[in-house]
């Protein structure tokens, strides 16, 4: 009760702070007099103390779930149960998809954006638990570009500071393996081409293996290259009736699509189970080409490793053994002895062609002459000669507008 | 192959005597810090420490024994960590650098990166990572360069004309300019020595780009301005300013981009899917790189010419650790 007011109609002291309706009133609770009121409207000073509720608080729109979100998350359980993904999965996917939809950035982008941020939160959940998803299924099943894709991707992922491991290839190898239609004879599949699931999936994993090794694999899509090396492991298990199958036409078999790069993924495998085939001093009498080569893939094969380091000359140690020389050369008076550690150089016949990734071997480009370095203070004197030559003479301009004006009569005739 | 342990003998017994002094011996040798390809080499954190460290150094850089002993004792450390279990690693090795700040990744998934294998039944085709999260920095003596100098390619600046310009009159009166305003609301304008190009808004700010080096993109700058200037505005070079700068070089060995990936994910992004090359966003200097299978680097997001040579400087170790492949 307040201190010391009394009603000025009963003298009582009983007085309620009441309000009516917005405006506040103290009450008399034994007469009803209205002792004082509150003041129903504010001056603009008023309001100016007053703190403002923002729209997006009185409509509680950031604490509830909007509905776009709903549609999101939705999606991407859909997305999740077509996949058959596990059901943690599902979570994962979910709770990344509320994390980024926290961001303003993320809550404001177009529907496209919000629609493939779906396909990105399932893509980061499946290489986080090392689920083989390529980029390219993603974008089928969302229906969307490989570039809004990417950029949407690379967004999300600096902006959550997530970690994705890398694709994980021989994962990769046996889903994409077990998805060609092969192992089974059909209508379109005649039975010499009908092959065992198993053999097919080792044979495939130590080709990829291979071309790992060989730098076939880093800086490109690996599914071309799985393409290529399922395509030879299948061709060389029965290489009688298959030699004469082409890629293009072994993928139609099997119903899976040709990725582009694929031919050439095939001709550098070949290329570098020639190189080793030349090591085998049973094949070398036998002079084999990039066809022939394929019967003998499987000895190729089991003797990989011993043949890999044989058949080609180590690039990286011959010229980290030129650089040590002359380092050891600079720093002779600082170390003595330092020459007497230095691995001995390899020495190789010339014959061994070099292991270094195929845009290493290309001839090198021709490149632009670079001109000639002429030291430029930036504070040089400027002529008005070489200004001059950039404006037009009044001549010019007329000519111009002249012409201008004559394009656009011609642009608004009507077509005759 | 016995991938985990590729330092060379000679390396590993001169390794063994604690803190003895073999003169006579190279201790130093170019070789060693970098033989295990394990080490992460100096991605200097903004933290404290790593400053601390970087002062320590250069004092032992002018004192070449205790530099020496150093570098023994952190082939001890390497060598313990080798031997060690992953997670252990990591937690010994934090006193030498605390982990990168910049990883806000879920621990969650840690695990996952360091015990993959790249294929089953196999030998790991690059070094498996034990010590990926906490950069050591090793005292590089100064004569330890790459020997490599960036090429700059381009440089990006701006500069204010101070006065509102008419771009109609300019592409009228100009025969090196082209305005097309439904496309872009700028006038595109060229001039051939330094061959470079510029955008010419109509507040009067203009950006200028292709030119090779900072002296050029003003002097190229200052072209322009005197040709808006001749036409007649009055145009002035006011608030100057490089804005970007791009540079190349090439190291000329192959880089295994999917091994520098595993020991330095919080840095890299590499999506072969994507793009051939990995994105490496150094911290300090605040420089990201494109790092190629070829060994092709390009440097860019510079404001000077120093953080270019020093970003190098900074990944040239680094890359020369994912040199050996068998």
């Amino acid at each position: 009760m307040p201190g010391g007011r009394r009603c000025p109609d009963c003298d009582s002291t009983e007085l309620v702070e009441d309000s009516h309706y917005s405006q506040s009133q103290l009450v008399c609770s034994d007469c009803g007099c209205v002792i004082t009121e509150g003041v129903l409207t504010t001056t603009f000073a008023d309001e100016g103390h007053l703190r403002e509720v923002t729209y997006s608080q009185s409509t509680g729109e950031n604490e509830q779930v909007s509905r776009s979100q709903q549609r999101g998350l939705r999606r991407v359980r859909d997305l999740c149960r077509v996949l058959q993904l596990p059901s943690t999965f599902e979570d994962t996917a979910v709770a990344y998809y509320q994390q980024a939809y926290r961001h303003s950035g993320i809550r404001a982008a177009r529907l496209q954006k919000k629609e493939v941020l779906v396909g990105c939160c399932v893509l980061i959940t499946c290489r986080q638990h090392n689920w083989p998803l390529t980029m390219g299924t993603i974008c089928t099943l969302i229906y969307a570009d490989l570039d809004v894709f990417s950029g949407t991707y690379m967004q999300i992922v600096k902006l959550l500071g997530l970690d994705v491991p890398s694709l994980c290839l021989a994962d990769l190898v046996k889903t994409y393996c077990s998805s060609f239609r092969l192992f089974q004879a059909s209508p379109s599949v005649p039975a010499k081409y009908v092959e065992d699931k198993e053999k097919m999936l080792s044979r495939t994993l130590q080709l990829v293996e291979l071309a790992n090794e060989t730098w076939l694999v880093t800086g490109r899509h690996p599914l071309p290259v799985i393409t290529a090396a399922t395509f030879l492991a299948w061709q060389s298990l029965q290489p009688s009736g298959r030699l004469t199958c082409s890629l293009a036409r072994f993928c139609k078999l099997a119903n899976v699509d040709l990725p582009y790069p694929a031919t050439s993924r095939l001709q550098e495998l070949l290329a570098v189970l020639l190189q080793m085939a030349e090591q085998l001093a049973w094949l070398q009498i036998l002079k084999l080409n990039k066809r022939s080569v394929v019967k003998h893939i499987g000895d190729l094969l089991q003797h990989r490793h011993t043949l890999v380091r044989k058949a080609f000359r180590d690039g990286t140690a011959e010229m980290e053994a030129c650089e040590r020389e002359v380092q050891g050369q600079r720093q002779g008076e600082e170390e003595v002895g330092d020459s007497s550690l230095d691995l001995p150089v390899r020495k190789r016949p010339a014959s061994p062609a070099l292991l270094l990734p195929p845009c290493m071997l290309k001839p090198p480009k021709q490149l632009r002459p670079t001109p000639p370095v002429c030291t430029v203070t930036g504070d040089e004197n400027i002529s008005d000669s070489e200004i001059e030559q950039y404006l037009r003479t009044p001549e010019e301009v007329r000519d111009f507008q002249r012409a201008q004006a004559a394009g656009q009569a011609a642009k608004s005739l009507p077509n005759p | 192959m016995d991938q985990n342990n590729s330092l060379p003998p000679y390396a590993q017994g001169l390794a063994s005597p604690q803190g003895a002094m073999t003169p006579g011996i190279p201790i130093f040798s170019p070789m060693m810090p970098y033989g295990t390809g394990l080490t992460p080499q100096p991605i200097q954190s903004t933290n404290s420490l790593s400053i601390l460290e970087e002062q320590r150094q250069q004092q032992q850089q002018q004192q070449q024994q205790q530099q020496q002993q150093q570098q023994q004792q952190q082939q001890q450390q390497q060598q313990q960590q080798q031997q060690a279990a992953a997670a252990a690693a990591q937690q010994s090795a934090s006193q030498q650098a605390p982990p990168g700040a910049a990883g806000q990744t879920p621990q969650l998934f840690h695990s996952q990166t360091l015990t993959t294998a790249p294929l089953p039944g196999t030998t790991p085709l690059y070094p498996s990572p034990m010590t990926p999260m906490t950069p050591i920095t090793p005292a590089t003596p100064a004569s330890e360069s790459s020997g490599i100098v960036p090429q700059l390619q381009n440089i990006v600046s701006t500069v204010n004309l101070g006065c509102k310009l008419d771009l109609k009159t300019i592409a009228l009166r100009a025969r090196n300019a082209e305005y097309n305003p439904k496309r872009f609301a700028a006038v595109i304008m060229r001039i051939r020595e330094p061959r470079t190009t510029a955008l010419i808004f109509s507040s009067g700010k203009m950006v200028c780009t292709g030119a090779k080096s900072e002296e050029q993109s003003r002097l190229a700058a200052r072209k322009y301005a005197r040709v808006v200037q001749k036409l007649g505005f009055p145009a002035k070079f006011l608030d100057f300013k490089i804005q970007n700068m791009v540079g190349s070089c090439d190291v000329k060995f192959p880089i295994r981009l999917e091994g520098l990936v595993l020991t330095h994910q919080q840095f890299s992004s590499y999506e072969p899917e994507l793009f051939p090359g990995l994105i490496y966003r150094m911290i300090k200097p605040r420089i990201v790189l494109l790092i190629f299978v070829s060994g092709k680097v390009v440097l860019t997001g510079a404001k000077v010419r120093a953080e270019i040579y020093e970003a190098f400087e900074n990944i040239y170790p680094i890359l020369k650790g994912f040199r050996k492949t068998t």
